[in-house]
């Protein structure tokens, strides 16, 4: 026991007649233990031995199998040097009950196999679809707010609403305000203006629209004072139906602001407004 | 060099009955022990030594040794006394502000520290869901009038403000407020707190920390002296005193109690963002490191059976049909 | 115990395409509910210093339109 030594053997390249590869060095006198199952010990020849008459060179001492895995070598010493029934069998396989023989030297691995397989797919897969969730919601918030860059900042939203008084405005009169940097008409309609409006026949009109679904309620107008032509301001209590009128092109709007002569193609637009009547004031914006 | 080149080579060439111990490494340690290579040798260890020194003193040489302190012409007096570190409630990853604190430290800043420094960054809005109510900012708003137009007739007109209006500067230019303070500039106040070293620390020691000069002190006219401020002379003189202000919520207006919450106000006014910043800080510590944990774990996983594979070689099978 | 996680295993995870709309789905339910158990944390944390705190101090009776 003392000769023991390990080598490393080159990868077989010659081949015999036999056509078993020429490994010289190897003891196949040692059982494998991959063979057959019941005839471990050092009993007996092997069964997937090739035939003594096989081999031209002699056995030339103890030699293991090489290119074996990297146990310490105090291991390998007491792993040989035991009595012959137990130096075949692995330490690790006695401990746990499977007697297995490793005259390769790779341990048994069996214990650390799961025990229930169909539990640890489960949870495998549920530690992927975890990173799956945490995955998609980071680029769900990283896309909303690289969007909600693209909304319009406090400042502006600050300014983006004006209040105007409705006391201001007298029956009858126009008021002009600056919103957005744009003017918008604000006219307290008298009830012989909403009348007017009502009495014309919408489909006469260039861009048919009545008089109700331009106005929130009826003796309060609110629009935008661009001309729909070109953009200019449209002059007020001009023109010939009563309403705007456009100095640029000759465009004549009605007492709604609807386009009754002229180049223009549209009525005159209405922003976003709401009245507040607590405090007697047009909310635009 | 060869050897290192062509392990393989070696140890075929070699290939000898040798003890395990060696065996286990036959191509490297064949390799190693018979010609060193250049990076084991004593000349590596010496070189490399001397290139990191060598780089140290370099470094130090053009820039300065950052682990040790500068050497400086200037005294410790002259740079200012090191602001304590105080225990204000923001301090800590997860901590917001007080916004008790902040709503006292406005009304500091509007009676007492507004007549001089302005907040130009702030408007009325900011304060807004911060430290009162909408209709208590716009209140404070239009009771100040502002310039705009032009109108029709292309005048400027005054106007009450509105919350988009920021807040009104006491001076209408810096050459007015030079004028006004000495020829000393009092400057704007929105990001003071980030502007000075020290922050919040440094602002309400120096508000705290006015005291008679020490002895051999002599101060420039009309100057105050303050050891937080660097060089000891300050243009501003002490402003806060014992019950100068009358809080609404009853808490006693002491000097260290305004300091402190007109402090915060300024804080505030610097990071504004301060609440919501360090609450998603904490949200994406939560979610990352999650994160990293899950992802080490999928690593393993697939990995594993790489790493638990067993190469096995199984001899061949005599022929069935009895020797050849 | 073997049933349960064998019928998780079948309606989420067999099929591929359950598995990815699982994901995103709960994408969505975890953004919400780590939200709430968040903020829920963080105000219970600095209970008594922020503003929704104080707001009520302030606020008249009747006045709604708050930020």
């Amino acid at each position: 026991m003392a000769s023991l030594a390990r080598v490393n053997l080159l990868p077989t390249s010659r081949t015999l007649a036999s056509g078993v590869p020429l490994a010289p060095r190897i003891n196949h006198a040692i059982p494998t233990g991959l063979g057959g199952g019941h005839h471990h010990g050092a009993t007996g020849a092997r069964s997937d031995v090739p035939q003594s008459f096989a081999f031209k060179s002699t056995v030339r001492g103890h030699v293991g199998r090489t290119n074996a895995l990297p146990t310490s070598s105090s291991t390998q010493q007491r792993f040989f040097s035991s009595t012959p029934t137990k130096s075949d069998s692995h330490p690790m396989a006695a401990a746990t009950g499977v007697h297995r023989q490793s005259a390769t030297g790779v341990p048994d691995f069996s214990p650390y196999k799961a025990k229930n397989a169909g539990l640890n797919r489960t949870i495998s897969y549920f530690m992927v679809g975890g990173l799956g969730v945490l995955g998609a919601s980071g680029i769900k918030s990283t896309v909303s707010d690289i969007l909600s860059n693209m909304a319009a900042s406090a400042d502006v939203l600050a300014l983006a609403k004006i209040e105007v008084e409705m006391g201001a405005i007298p029956e009858g009169k126009n008021l002009i305000v600056k919103w957005r940097g744009k003017p918008v008409f604000i006219r307290h309609r008298t009830p012989d203006e909403i009348d007017e409006a009502n009495a014309v026949d919408v489909k006469s009109l260039r861009d048919p629209e009545k008089d109700d679904d331009r106005v929130q309620r009826p003796e309060w107008l609110v629009m935008l004072g661009v001309c729909t032509h070109l953009g200019c301001v449209p002059i007020g209590e001009a023109g010939d139906y009563g309403g705007w009128f456009c100095p640029c092109h000759g465009s004549h709007y009605d007492i709604s602001g609807r386009i009754r002569r002229g180049p223009a193609p549209l009525n005159l637009e209405i922003p976003e407004y709401a009245f507040n009547d607590d405090d007697e004031k047009i909310v635009i914006g | 060099m060869l050897s290192s080149a062509f392990p393989r080579l070696i140890s075929r060439a070699g290939a000898r009955v040798q003890p395990f111990s060696k065996a286990r490494f036959t191509s490297s340690s064949q390799s190693t022990t018979s010609t060193p290579g250049f990076f084991g040798s004593k000349t590596a260890i010496a070189s490399s030594t001397l290139l990191a020194t060598g780089s140290l003193v370099w470094y130090n040489h053009l820039y300065g040794i950052n682990l040790l302190p500068e050497a400086s012409a200037n005294s410790a007096g002259e740079n200012g006394m090191h602001p304590t570190r105080q225990p204000f409630e923001h301090y800590g990853p997860f901590e917001t502000f007080n916004h008790a604190s902040i709503r006292r430290g406005y009304q500091v800043y509007r009676e007492v520290c507004s007549a001089c420094h302005s907040l130009d960054r702030i408007a009325w809005r900011n304060l807004v869901g911060v430290s009162h109510t909408v209709d208590e900012a716009k209140a404070m708003a239009e009771e100040v009038e502002y310039t705009d137009g032009p109108n029709d007739e292309g005048e400027m007109f005054q106007r009450p403000g509105k919350l988009a209006d920021y807040m009104p500067a006491p001076y209408p230019n810096e050459e007015a407020a030079r004028a006004g303070n000495g020829g000393g500039l009092p400057p704007d106040l929105s990001l003071i707190v980030k502007a000075r070293h020290g922050a919040a620390d440094y602002i309400y020691s120096l508000l705290t920390g006015y005291c008679d000069p020490p002895a051999g002190v002599k101060l420039a006219e009309g100057m105050n002296y303050n050891p937080y401020f660097p060089g000891g002379g300050i243009a501003m003189a002490r402003v806060l005193f014992d019950g100068l202000v009358e809080y609404d919520d009853g808490t006693p207006a002491t000097t260290s109690q305004m300091a402190k919450d007109v402090t915060v106000f300024l804080n505030w006014a610097a990071e504004p963002e301060h609440d919501q910043r360090k609450k998603m800080g904490l949200q994406a510590l939560i979610i990352l490191s999650t994160l990293t944990a899950i992802s080490l774990y999928v690593k393993r996983f697939k990995w594993s059976y790489l790493k638990t594979r067993k190469i096995v070689y199984d001899p061949p099978k005599p022929a069935r049909h009895g020797p050849l | 115990m073997a049933g349960v996680h064998d019928l998780i295993y079948r309606t989420f995870f067999k099929r591929n395409s359950a598995f990815v709309a699982t994901c995103f789905a709960g994408a969505f339910a975890f953004q919400i509910t780590f939200d709430l158990g968040t903020s829920a944390w963080w105000d219970y944390h600095n209970r008594g210093k922020q503003w929704k705190d104080l707001r009520a101090k302030y606020i008249q009776a009747g006045d709604s339109d708050e930020e």
